[in-house]
């Protein structure tokens, strides 16, 4: 992504990349630490008796406003599904949780050796930005079709950025690569190697065969047939459509270098895309008349977003009240949602050493130009994948602390930190730049053959795997 | 200050923005939950909430059921048995 505002300023304190390293290690630690010291003494390593993982009290310092559907200020409680009676107010987690995004821009800021003072102000500000563009998210007509959180950052930065311009006193502030950086790093607890040992065989073989074919092809089809001039902006393109959308498209373009334009404008056409196929999709396959298993399957391989796809999977099951075809649409997106680090880190290393290669510069060998362009983060990112996957496979108590730290603090962290990084995004993004691309189409143009392989080949796949070679294993 | 992106120069900044302000107010606090309340969007919403779906999750952790292990896939398993 494009330097951030000061990046040339002289500095005394670590680069970037490390400091994005160093901050989301410790909070990845931090949640681990805290949730291993409060450990429950009984039925430690029960997953019936802890569904998502042991509790984690850093859970109390973050949150995000809830689904409203009339008045914003619902977004304020938590209503009790069983007893609508009963509310929990979540106005100071909510708060504490732009406290972190302040804590986390003012550490960046200092061990980055830059000045405190003139980031603290626009860091606030940014924080309550990220607090408005979560409430837009949070209606419940956006939040049930699927339109993410990250859009409506985008936008609320695209109003400010392209009305009153970006004030001086902020500038300091916008450190969104810093963010996105951090909150990927952060996420890597998340991306969990070990669960695609879990999952099955069908799954593995849907997601894993279909996804890097279409993600080279789409690359090199945007690349040398429709001769789109930047190759981020086909390999952003290509991430968020075969991969996983937004999540996959953020790890990539951070992986790539893609600009800001390049980023938004990929997430705009995954999102929408998904909100059209999370919609068309069931009817199509119950019309159709494929086996529901088969369509659950064929959903996980292709909607690009897992809440749509889950969302998908439950329209294709509710005539015949069946969970299975939203569970292997799940299972399916999950195992997809899992390789996020290992395509990152690949697309980094053919970037960094065939890609930025600058043919005219000093010759140096191939593996020690690829470092030098590395973007280093990526380690951090696939360290606290590693650390935590292995941590998952040690016992089951070690894979219930796991899931209580995502679930309580690293998840809703990595979501603020995405929400801001966003909203600077938006206040520095240039349309303009993108013009002559977008005319042409051709990014569109991009998305629909890729996406039209994609369903080509996943219904392939899923055919073969779910109705076929394993269909014994799916039938109760 | 830096410069907005788009240049409009008719229309003085504060009010570009007082205006984009007015109009996003207007879509969310109107036009949205009007939408919400017709009867294909409610029927929708209410199926997700009977389901406990989020539909807005963008990875599995953001789910509100963790898809672990469904019951069909155990005999599938390699590690540790999910009963326990």
């Amino acid at each position: 992504m494009a330097t951030d505002p000061g990046a040339d300023l002289p500095r005394r304190g670590f680069h970037e990349d490390f400091a994005a390293i160093l901050i989301g290690v410790a909070l990845v630690t931090l949640a681990l630490a805290i949730g291993w010291s409060t450990r429950p003494t009984e039925d430690a390593g029960s997953r019936k008796a802890f569904p998502k993982g042991w509790p984690n009290r850093l859970s109390a310092t973050i949150d995000k406003p809830q689904t409203w559907s009339d008045a914003p200020q619902q977004a304020l409680v938590v209503v009790d599904k069983k007893d609508k009676t009963k509310v929990k107010p979540v106005s100071i987690p909510i708060l504490l949780g732009m406290t972190w995004v302040v804590g986390i821009l003012a550490a960046g800021t200092l061990l980055r050796g830059r000045s405190l003072a003139a980031v603290l102000p626009g860091a606030c500000f940014l924080a309550l930005l990220g607090g408005l563009a979560y409430l837009m998210a949070a209606q419940k007509v956006i939040n049930y079709y699927n339109l993410e959180y990250p859009l409506w950052a985008l936008l609320v930065g695209l109003v400010i950025g392209n009305t009153i311009g970006v004030p001086k006193w902020l500038e300091a502030a916008l450190q969104g690569e810093f963010l996105i950086k951090t909150g990927l790093v952060v996420f890597g607890a998340e991306v969990l190697f070990s669960r695609l040992l879990e999952l099955g065989l069908p799954g593995l073989l849907t997601s894993w065969v279909v996804t890097p074919i279409v993600l080279v092809v789409t690359y090199l089809f945007g690349v040398h047939w429709l001769k789109i001039p930047s190759k981020s902006l086909c390999m952003v393109i290509a991430a968020d459509m075969s991969v996983c959308g937004v999540s996959a498209a953020i790890a990539t373009g951070a992986a790539c270098k893609a600009k800001k334009e390049e980023l938004s404008l990929a997430i705009g056409l995954s999102l929408l895309f998904t909100v059209a196929m999370m919609v068309v999709m069931p009817p199509f396959i119950q019309w159709a008349g494929i086996d529901p298993i088969v369509g659950g399957a064929w959903l996980g391989g292709t909607i690009d977003a897992t809440g749509a796809v889950v969302a998908a999977g439950e329209m294709l099951g509710k005539n015949l009240d069946d969970k299975r075809p939203a569970e292997v649409a799940a299972t399916v997106k999950m195992i997809q949602n899992s390789m996020i680090g290992i395509i990152a880190f690949a697309v980094a290393v053919y970037w960094a050493g065939w890609v930025d290669r600058d043919a005219a510069g000093p010759k140096t060998s191939l593996v020690a130009e690829a470092w030098r362009r590395f973007p280093k983060f990526i380690l951090g990112f696939i360290g606290t994948s590693i650390v935590c996957s292995w941590l998952f496979t040690m016992s089951p108590e070690l894979a219930l602390l796991v899931d209580g730290a995502i679930q309580g603090f690293t998840s809703r962290l990595r979501g603020w930190l995405f929400c801001v990084g966003f909203i600077c995004m938006g206040l520095q993004t240039n349309f303009r730049e993108l013009a002559p691309t977008l005319a042409s189409g051709r990014p569109l143009i991009l998305y629909c053959l890729g996406q039209a392989l994609n369903l080509v080949l996943s219904l392939a796949m899923a055919s073969l795997t779910f109705g076929w070679l394993f269909r014994q294993g799916v039938t109760p | 200050m830096t410069g907005p992106s788009v240049i409009l120069p008719r229309i003085p900044p504060g009010l570009r923005l007082a205006f984009a302000t007015a109009t996003l107010a207007a879509v969310w606090l109107v036009v949205l939950p009007s939408i919400g309340r017709h009867p294909a969007v409610a029927r929708h919403v209410r199926l997700m909430e009977s389901r406990d779906v989020n539909p807005a999750a963008m990875v599995y952790t953001e789910l509100e059921h963790l898809p672990l292990r469904p019951a069909w896939i155990e005999r599938y398993l390699v590690l540790w048995p999910a009963g326990n």
